[in-house]
């Protein structure tokens, strides 16, 4: 009997747990409202002691940190500016979600799932705290604090077999630190060509999910357990090093790197005009590319020719083929004043094929306007051969990210050795007493070279390359860089000066491969040198 | 007995682990909810807030200035200067030269940047500001601070003179820049930027012009007309409540709204000036009264001559745009031999006028309206107005807007017909408009100014083209004619340019 009884107790109290967790779901939950109401936020002098120390650990990192700035303007513009984000994503969302949600639907059986409730609710995201990095490479580095605590409402009512149910999201909240990184710069809007997103912590996300009205993130221990899940599955896409990467300019276009060399040869030119009053024109052929920086390539001057014969080869580095076009000058060589025009054409990139050499008789024009009366007068002929050799593809790097890690030295040099390249980037707060014309001088094993002068300019960017093939790795040798300043007159006083100048041992760099840093600059005031050091090695 | 005690015992049970999971539900909402107003609250501290929550230890390096400092983004800015200043050079070299082209007038073959740099030194933005003034609308204020070292050099080729390069040096440009924000409910939730430079603090822009190979000191004059034209563009275009507005994205959006319009009329009677300071070493001043909302539209009394208490009764029309922040400058004159002298100055901001309600009131002079440049407190007489402002309905509205729209395309007609030589037909046929008189202050611009202004031109124009539609334009109409309308005051000046060049 009392076995009997005992075997009854036990299924009348399984029948019992039933029947009463849905009289309690029914008694507590079910009527439980489901819409989500904005929070009652009182000003903050107003709060008691309590509440402001629970406040405490949430304390944005600006006021805590004189490192990270404080942003809230931004807040405040995305607070003004949420209730139409708020409208604007929830209806992007929608549209993107029916199409999949009508297609997905016949393969389960379910009647329909559509959104009930689709709102982010009426607290937006706030940053607390923005710290940016600087370093010597090009790039940005910015670490917002972002805090998204939020009382979205998303519910989904699903409806299978006559039934329905619901499920919603509510109070999600998640603080994370991302640190975002725009590189590499580049010289055209937007100016940087990738963002790279990665958390430095794992993020901290808290929600509600409830299922037909119940909270299943209450159930203890499943929220913790869900929380970790995601945070690992987050921290396992996005934890640094690991990044997310979002292009926005190709980058090889951006950075304008060569694509190919353009040959020209300039053979002849006939029947050219007279130009100086004794004697026969002095001729002379002055060509450049057009939006490139370099200085223009000169021919010999040939002296009382009309019709001057050069042969004379120039090559060309070639950036863009679609638009860049070569532009042939002729001048009339004087020994004093202005070199005369003697004529000129311009021969578009475009017209070339590759690899195609191509004998060109031009007839010299005074400009390139068609409608010039001027033009018709003949000013005769100048003849060049041209071939366009663009890079195979194997020889255009790329990754973009070879800027930053170290290449290969090129095949031929020996073994054990390597080549040493020196890039000068830019120097700061250089000053001379008299004149600061600046430029950089570097002497390595009795080897000098030079960078360009720079007119006028206490900040000097070169951004020059020098490359110096050695036999065996500069272990034990030292690199001289000197800031020179030239007066720009034909000063007899001051004609040149040091603006400061620095060593530098190599031994770092032979292993490190690549050491790209600012150094003082020795005997100046404030004066830095950026210089770039890699060691390439085959 | 089992089953039911079984039964009971299960029940309670079960109700009790449903209120104990509601209850884990109320406390885990509760704390959620408790936290986000926390992290809402923390998103906007004030200095109370902070005392309060810090107590004795309040971080030292903390303040809140109106404007909020932005260190990160200046930091940021230095660092990215070189790639936007190459990058901004080829946008000004391509979208400004063939602007320049359009716009070159007869005399001058060729106008073209020989160089263009934006320099080293980046620009700072001192802080930032940001405000709703109104509802779907979010206003941002950028103090910004730029003394930048940019070398750009004019290449002028006229037909006489093979070329005059003209070098524009040490720029500086300290404003506060306001930007507003339209707000739409589709992505990117921006229909429509607005960009001005606010009145107040006043802009200043600062920069030294130079002939490479020559001297612009050699015409007397001339760097002080060149000032006097580039302030009267800047306030005119960009000087708040003039503004350019910028439509984004897909979204048609209806920006009438944000565009400046004609609010009222102005009839303004200059009645008389009392004990108006002497200038002259023998006699008496000549008085006349220069009357202008705009600098663009100026109008002029007849001079009085000789006479300290002169009486004009003179009335004139002019047209407001916005109540709130313009104001009507009365500037009194000494007519003399070469320069004319300023008497005195003063203005009517025309927020104090009420509507349809003729008043008439006497103005005290000063010499400068920049407070901070008044040393001498000395009286220099008073001047004596009637003023009444009429606000515009709608019809008058209209009708104001397709007269202006008219002046503009007469003035753009008479510009390509090349009949416009000077500033002053130029300006006489804009005041026409608004009453009678005569642009005074900006016909002294008119005259033999050099290519220098082309540059401020091309300035203009490039601005017009950015943003397409200017400060006192109809929606609606073709961008051409805007882009005419807003240029135009200045082409005339570069067509007198040319005889000096």
């Amino acid at each position: 009997m009392g076995f009997f009884s005992t075997i009854f107790g036990f299924v009348g109290f399984g029948m019992g747990i039933a029947i009463g967790l849905v009289i309690g779901y029914f008694l507590f939950i079910y009527f439980q409202p489901t819409d989500v109401k904005d929070p009652v936020i009182r000003p903050l002098v107003e709060q008691d002691s309590e509440t402001l120390q629970r406040l405490l650990p949430e304390i944005p990192l600006w006021v805590k940190n004189p490192d990270y700035d404080r942003v809230d303007w931004l807040n405040k513009f995305i607070g003004i500016m949420w209730p139409y984000l708020d409208k604007a994503i929830c209806k992007t969302v929608k549209n993107i979600a029916k199409p999949i949600i009508a297609e997905q639907i016949p393969k389960y059986k379910i009647e329909s799932v559509e959104f009930e409730a689709l709102t982010l609710g009426s607290l937006p995201p706030t940053f607390q705290g923005m710290k940016v990095y600087v370093t010597d490479e090009k790039e940005l580095i910015m670490e917002p604090s972002l805090k998204l605590a939020a009382n979205p409402n998303v519910t989904v009512a699903v409806k299978a077999f006559g039934l329905k149910a619901t499920v919603q999201v509510v109070d999600l909240q998640i603080f994370a630190s991302p640190r975002i990184t725009l590189k590499p710069l580049v010289p055209s809007f937007p100016c940087f060509a990738k963002i790279l997103v990665s958390l430095m912590e794992k993020p901290h996300v808290d929600f509600g999910l409830k299922l037909v009205g119940a909270d299943l993130m209450s159930i203890p221990g499943l929220y913790r357990f869900v929380q970790e899940l995601i945070k690992d599955q987050v921290a396992n896409m996005y934890l640094w090093p690991k990044t997310l990467e979002v292009p926005i300019l190709d980058p090889a276009k951006a950075m304008k790197r060569p694509v190919g060399i353009l040959h020209v040869k300039v053979l002849r030119a006939m029947k050219l005009k007279k130009k100086d009053l004794l004697g026969a024109s002095d001729p002379y052929v002055k060509m450049k590319l057009t939006e490139d920086k370099l200085p223009s390539k000169k021919t010999t001057v040939k002296h009382k020719n009309l019709n001057p014969e050069w042969n004379e080869e120039f090559n060309m580095v070639v950036k863009d083929p679609q638009s860049q076009s070569l532009e042939l000058h002729i001048y009339d060589w004087e020994q004093v004043g202005k070199h005369d025009k003697m004529g000129m054409n311009v021969i578009p990139m475009k017209d070339l094929t590759p690899d195609e050499p191509k004998v060109l008789t031009l007839d010299l024009l005074k400009n390139m306007d068609l409608n010039d009366v001027q033009n018709e007068k003949s000013r005769g002929q100048i003849v060049v051969e041209v071939t366009y050799k663009p890079f195979k593809e194997e020889d255009i790097p790329k990754d973009f990210e070879d800027s930053n890690t170290v290449q290969k030295a090129p095949e031929g040099t020996p073994d054990g050795g390597g080549v040493l390249v020196i890039v000068v980037h830019e120097a700061q707060d250089v000053e001379g007493k008299h004149h600061t014309n600046p430029y950089a001088r570097i002497l390595f094993r009795g080897e000098e070279r030079k960078t360009k002068h720079l007119k006028k300019n206490r900040d000097p960017r070169w951004e020059e390359e020098f490359t110096f093939t050695l036999e065996e790795p500069p272990t034990n040798d030292k690199l001289h860089v000197e800031v020179i300043s030239t007066s720009s007159r034909m000063g007899l006083l001051h004609p040149k000066e040091t603006l400061g100048y620095i060593d530098i041992n190599l031994s770092d760099v032979v292993n490190n491969k690549r050491i790209n840093e600012k150094y003082h600059l020795i005997d100046s005031r404030n004066g830095k040198i950026q210089i770039e050091l890699q060691w390439r090695t085959s | 007995m089992g089953l039911i005690s079984g039964i009971l015992m299960g029940i309670v049970v079960g109700i009790a682990l449903m209120a104990g999971w509601r209850h884990m539900m109320r406390y885990r909402s509760t704390k959620r909810v408790a936290k986000a107003v926390d992290i809402k609250l923390l998103g906007s501290l004030s200095r109370d807030d902070l005392k309060k929550i810090c107590g004795d230890n309040y971080p030292e390096w903390i303040s809140f200035p109106v404007y909020e400092q932005v260190k990160w983004l200046n930091k940021q800015l230095s660092k990215l200067w070189p790639f936007v200043a190459d990058a901004a050079t080829m946008v000004i070299r391509e979208s400004v030269e063939p602007l320049l082209e359009d716009y070159r007038p007869p005399g001058i073959t060729s106008l073209k940047f020989s160089k263009l740099s934006l320099g080293n030194v980046a620009p700072k933005i001192e802080g930032i500001r940001v405000q709703s003034l109104k509802k779907g609308q979010i206003t941002m204020d950028i103090d910004f601070r730029w003394g930048g070292d940019p070398s750009i050099v004019l290449a002028v080729e006229a037909a006489l003179v093979a070329s005059l390069p003209i070098q524009l040096k040490d720029l500086q440009v300290f404003t506060v820049v306001r930007v507003i924000f339209q707000l739409a409910e589709e992505i990117p939730c921006i229909s429509a930027v607005v960009v001005a430079l606010l009145a107040e603090p006043k802009p200043k822009i600062d920069y030294t012009l130079k002939a490479v190979g020559g001297s612009l000191t050699a015409l007397p004059g001339l760097s002080d007309m060149i000032d006097d034209t580039v302030e009267s563009i800047i306030t005119d275009m960009l000087q708040w409540p003039h503004r350019i507005v910028v439509p984004i994205g897909g979204v048609p959006v209806d920006i009438s709204d944000l565009e400046l319009k004609p609010q009222g009329r102005l009839d303004v009677t200059v009645v008389k000036a009392n004990d108006l300071k002497n200038m002259e070493m023998i006699g008496k001043s000549d008085p006349y009264v220069v009357v202008y909302v705009r600098p663009l539209y100026k109008v002029k009394t007849k001079v009085i001559d000789n006479n300290l208490n002169p009486v004009w009764n003179q009335t004139f029309e002019m047209i407001a745009e916005d109540k709130e922040t313009q104001s009507l400058i009365f500037e009194v004159f000494d007519e003399d031999v070469g320069q004319d002298k300023r008497l005195g100055v003063t203005k009517l901001p025309l927020i104090d006028l009420e509507p349809d309600n003729p008043k008439e009131i006497d103005l005290r002079l000063f010499p400068s309206l920049d407070m901070l440049k008044i040393k001498d407190k000395k009286d220099r007489g008073t001047l004596t107005v009637k003023i009444l402002y009429h606000e515009f309905n709608k019809e008058e509205q209209m009708a104001a807007l397709e007269e202006e729209k008219r002046i503009l395309e007469e003035r753009k007609k008479l510009k390509e017909e090349g009949v416009i030589g000077s500033t002053m037909d130029a300006v006489g046929a804009g005041v026409g408009f608004v009453g009678s008189g005569i642009g005074a202050g900006v016909g002294l611009v008119g005259t033999g100014i050099g290519a220098g202004v082309g540059l401020v031109g091309a300035v203009g124009s490039g601005l017009s083209k950015a943003g397409k539609f200017m400060g006192r334009t109809i929606t609606g109409t073709s961008s051409s004619s805007k882009k005419s309308g807003s240029s135009t005051p200045v082409t005339p000046q570069e067509n007198g340019g040319a005889k000096p060049a």
